[in-house]
C-alpha cells in the first residue's frame, strides 16, 4: 500500500473539468486507489465521489493499492497539487 | 402576439415553434421481476454507452466552435455517466427489482442532494449536471430524446429563454431556421451563433416570451428585432415577400464580394475578415476578405494540458498566412482572461476578470507564454504577410516592453539562423486609455485596430452581456465615437492607418460614421463583408 499527504491546487477545488482529469488518471491504473479527507474515503475512480471532497488549500490522503500503487499515487498528487489542469 | 427584442442576427424566417424540453423524464415502469434483472443490467450498460457517444458528439461540435470551457463541463458528463459507483448503485436497486430507468433517477437523485447541500455555489451547481446525465440515461433507456433537441425534426424556430453553447452544439443540423430568445444580447453566444449560421435571431425579448411558448408557429424578423407568434394570412404574405426580397438582396450583393471598395469620393476602404481559428480563412476569402483584421489566437491555447508548442502555433498562423498571400494577416497575441484556465498559468479568482489580469498584462508577465507565440509570428511572417496587434494595451510602456520581447526573440531566432520575416506592430485600441494616450501610442506603432465591443464596455462602464444595459452596448454613443475620432486623429497625426475590428465594423449604419473620422479597414465575421463593400461604395 502507498500513501501520499497532498494539497490541492485548482482555485476552484476538485469539481468539474479538474475532477473528471483526476478520475481519467486514475482509472488508467489497475490498482485500487482511495481519497481520504478526515473520517472519509472515497473511490478516486468516482467523479461523483471525488467531486466537492476538497476546497483550494486543503490536504487530502492518496491511497492505493496494487502493481502500479507507486505511479498512480505520483499521478495523482502531481495532478491535485497542480494550479492548473 | 409580437414580441420585441434586439435583431441580433439579420433575416426574416417563417416556421413552426420549437420549444427545447427540460425536466425530467417520468419512469414508465417502476418494477421489474426476478427474471429480467441480468437483462436489465445489460439495458442499462447499453444505455450508459449510448449515453456517452452523445455526450461525445456534443464535445467535438464544441471544440469545433472552440467552446473549450463549456467542452470542458461535458467532459465531467462522461465521467458521471460512466461512474462506477453510479454502476454499482443502480445495479444493487435493480437486483432489488426497481426497474433502471427508475434506479438511475433515484441513485442521480441522491447524489444531487449531496451535491446541492455543499455549502459551496459552485459545488451545489453541480447538482444539475448529476440530474441531467442521469435523466439522460433513464430517458435513454425508456427510448426517449435524451437532449431537448432531439425532438427537432423538422426545421423549425426555436424559441428558449436562452441558449448556451452546449445547446447549439446540440441542435441538428439545418434544424433551426431562427433563434428567439428572452435573455441575451447582441454580443451574446446565440446572436454570435445566429450570425455564423446566418439565421435570423431576435434575442432579449424578455418575459413576454413565457406567453409565446404555445404557439404553432413563427414569423421572426431579425432586421428589427420582432418576431410574431401564429402569424395570419396577411402576416405571412409580408414575411414571404420579405424573404424574397432578402434572397435578392444576397444575391446582388454577391457582386460585390470580390470588389476593391472604395468611397464615391476614391477613399480605399479595405474590409477584411475576422477570424476565431485557423480553419475558416478559406470562407473568409471566398465571402471576399481582403486580408484579416483579427486573427484570436486563444483558440489555441484552451482546453490544454499543455500550452501549445512554437512549431503548433507556427503551423496554425502560416496556414492563414499563406492562404492570404500578399493581403495582411494581423495575428493578436492572447487575450484570454484569468478566469480563464491556461495550462500551468497560476489562476487567481478575480472578481472582475475583464477588468483583470489579462491580454498584454498576462503577456507581459508570462515570457514562458509570450516568448514562443511571438517566435511563432515571426516565423510565420516568412510565410506571408503577418503583422502582429496586442490587446488590452493602456499605456505606451506596455507597447514598449511587448515590443522589446519581440525585439529579443528576433534576435535569438536571427542568432540560431531561423527563417523570419518582417512584421509590422500595431496595438488594439480598446481600453478608453488606450484612445487617450493616442498620440503617444501612435508614435511607436504601425498601426491601430480599434476593438469597438471591449471599448464600448469600458468606455459606457456597460457589461456587454448584460441585457438591461442594451443602450449602452452601441458603439454609436458620442463618448465612443469621440475616443475613435481621437484615435484617427492621433494616428493621422503619425501617418499610421486605422481599422475597426468589433461587431460595429459590420453594421451598415455605422459604417459611414466609421469612415467618416477616418478608419481606412473594416474588419468583421467573414458573411458581412459583401454588404459591408456595398454600403462602403454607396458613401
Amino acid at each position: 500500500m502507498v500513501e501520499r499527504e497532498t494539497t490541492v491546487g485548482p482555485a476552484e477545488g476538485i469539481h468539474g473539468r479538474p475532477a473528471a482529469r483526476i478520475v481519467q488518471t486514475a482509472k488508467g491504473f489497475s490498482s485500487q486507489v482511495v481519497f481520504v479527507k478526515g473520517d472519509r474515503e472515497v473511490n478516486a475512480k468516482s467523479v461523483l465521489k471525488i467531486t466537492g471532497l476538497a476546497k483550494k488549500g486543503e490536504k487530502l490522503t492518496i491511497r492505493a493499492e496494487g502493481e502500479d500503487a507507486e505511479q498512480a499515487v505520483s499521478a495523482l498528487d502531481d495532478l491535485i497539487s497542480a494550479d492548473e489542469h | 402576439m409580437k414580441l420585441t427584442g434586439v435583431g441580433a442576427s439579420e433575416g426574416v424566417a417563417v416556421g413552426p415553434a420549437f420549444v427545447p424540453a427540460t425536466g425530467r423524464p417520468e419512469p414508465e415502469r417502476t418494477s421489474i421481476s426476478e427474471g429480467e434483472v441480468d437483462q436489465e443490467l445489460q439495458r442499462f450498460r447499453g444505455a450508459v454507452e449510448a449515453v456517452v457517444g452523445k455526450i461525445s458528439q456534443t464535445i467535438d461540435a464544441l471544440r469545433t466552435s472552440g467552446d473549450e470551457d463549456e467542452a470542458g463541463i461535458f467532459e465531467f458528463h462522461v465521467e458521471m455517466a460512466e461512474d462506477p459507483e453510479l454502476a454499482s448503485a443502480v445495479g444493487g436497486r435493480v437486483k432489488n427489482l426497481q426497474s433502471p430507468e427508475a434506479a438511475v433517477l433515484a441513485a442521480g437523485e441522491e447524489y444531487a442532494a449531496d451535491f446541492a447541500a455543499m455549502d459551496d455555489e459552485y459545488m451545489s451547481a453541480r447538482a444539475d449536471d448529476v440530474r441531467d446525465v442521469t435523466g439522460q440515461i433513464s430517458a435513454e433507456l425508456m427510448g426517449l430524446a435524451t437532449s431537448g433537441f432531439e425532438a427537432l425534426q423538422v426545421p423549425s424556430v426555436v424559441l428558449a429563454q436562452s441558449l448556451a453553447p452546449s445547446d447549439t452544439a446540440r441542435i441538428p443540423k439545418g434544424m433551426a431556421l431562427a433563434f428567439v430568445t428572452a435573455e441575451g444580447s447582441r454580443t451574446s453566444h446565440v446572436s454570435i451563433m445566429a450570425r455564423s449560421m446566418g439565421i435570423p435571431a431576435v434575442v432579449g425579448v424578455g418575459p413576454n416570451l413565457e406567453e409565446a411558448l404555445g404557439a404553432k408557429s413563427v414569423a421572426v424578423d431579425g432586421d428589427n428585432g420582432s418576431a410574431i407568434t401564429d402569424p395570419d394570412e396577411d402576416t405571412l404574405a409580408r414575411f414571404e415577400r420579405a424573404s424574397e426580397d432578402l434572397a435578392e438582396e444576397r444575391a446582388a450583393l454577391d457582386e460585390y464580394r470580390h470588389v476593391e471598395a472604395s468611397t464615391s469620393d476614391g477613399r480605399r476602404i479595405e474590409v477584411a475578415a475576422n477570424l476565431g481559428s485557423a480553419s475558416e480563412a478559406e470562407d473568409a476569402l471566398e465571402w471576399g476578405a481582403e486580408g484579416v483584421g483579427l486573427f484570436r489566437t486563444e483558440f489555441l491555447f484552451m482546453q490544454r494540458d499543455e500550452l501549445p508548442s512554437e512549431d503548433e502555433q507556427y503551423e496554425a498562423y502560416s496556414a492563414v498566412a499563406r492562404t492570404f498571400g500578399d493581403r495582411p494577416v494581423i495575428v493578436r497575441t492572447l487575450d484570454v482572461g484569468g478566469d480563464k484556465n491556461l495550462p500551468g498559468i497560476d489562476q487567481i479568482h478575480e472578481d472582475n476578470p475583464f477588468l483583470g489580469w489579462r491580454g498584454i498584462r498576462m503577456s507581459l508577465d508570462t515570457p514562458r507564454l509570450f516568448k514562443p507565440q511571438l517566435r511563432a509570428i515571426l516565423r510565420a511572417a516568412a510565410r506571408g504577410n503577418v503583422r502582429v496587434m496586442f490587446p488590452m494595451v493602456a499605456d505606451v510602456g506596455e507597447l514598449r516592453a511587448a515590443k522589446q520581447m519581440l525585439q529579443e526573440v528576433r534576435e535569438e531566432l536571427e542568432a540560431e539562423g531561423t527563417e523570419i520575416g518582417e512584421v509590422e506592430t500595431g496595438v488594439m485600441i480598446e481600453t478608453p486609455a488606450a484612445a487617450v494616450c493616442a498620440i503617444e501610442l501612435a508614435k511607436e506603432s504601425a498601426f491601430f485596430s480599434v476593438g469597438t465591443n471591449d471599448l464600448v464596455q469600458y468606455t459606457l462602464a456597460a457589461d456587454r452581456g448584460n441585457e438591461r444595459l442594451r443602450r449602452l452596448q452601441s458603439a454609436d454613443h458620442p463618448a465612443v465615437l469621440a475616443l475613435i475620432r481621437q484615435t484617427c486623429e492621433a494616428a493621422g497625426g503619425a501617418g499610421i492607418p486605422v481599422g475597426v475590428c468589433g461587431e460595429a465594423a459590420g453594421e451598415p449604419a455605422m459604417i459611414p460614421k466609421l469612415v467618416a473620422l477616418g478608419v481606412t479597414e473594416l474588419s468583421m465575421g467573414a458573411p458581412a463583408i459583401p454588404r459591408a463593400k456595398k454600403v462602403v461604395s454607396e458613401i
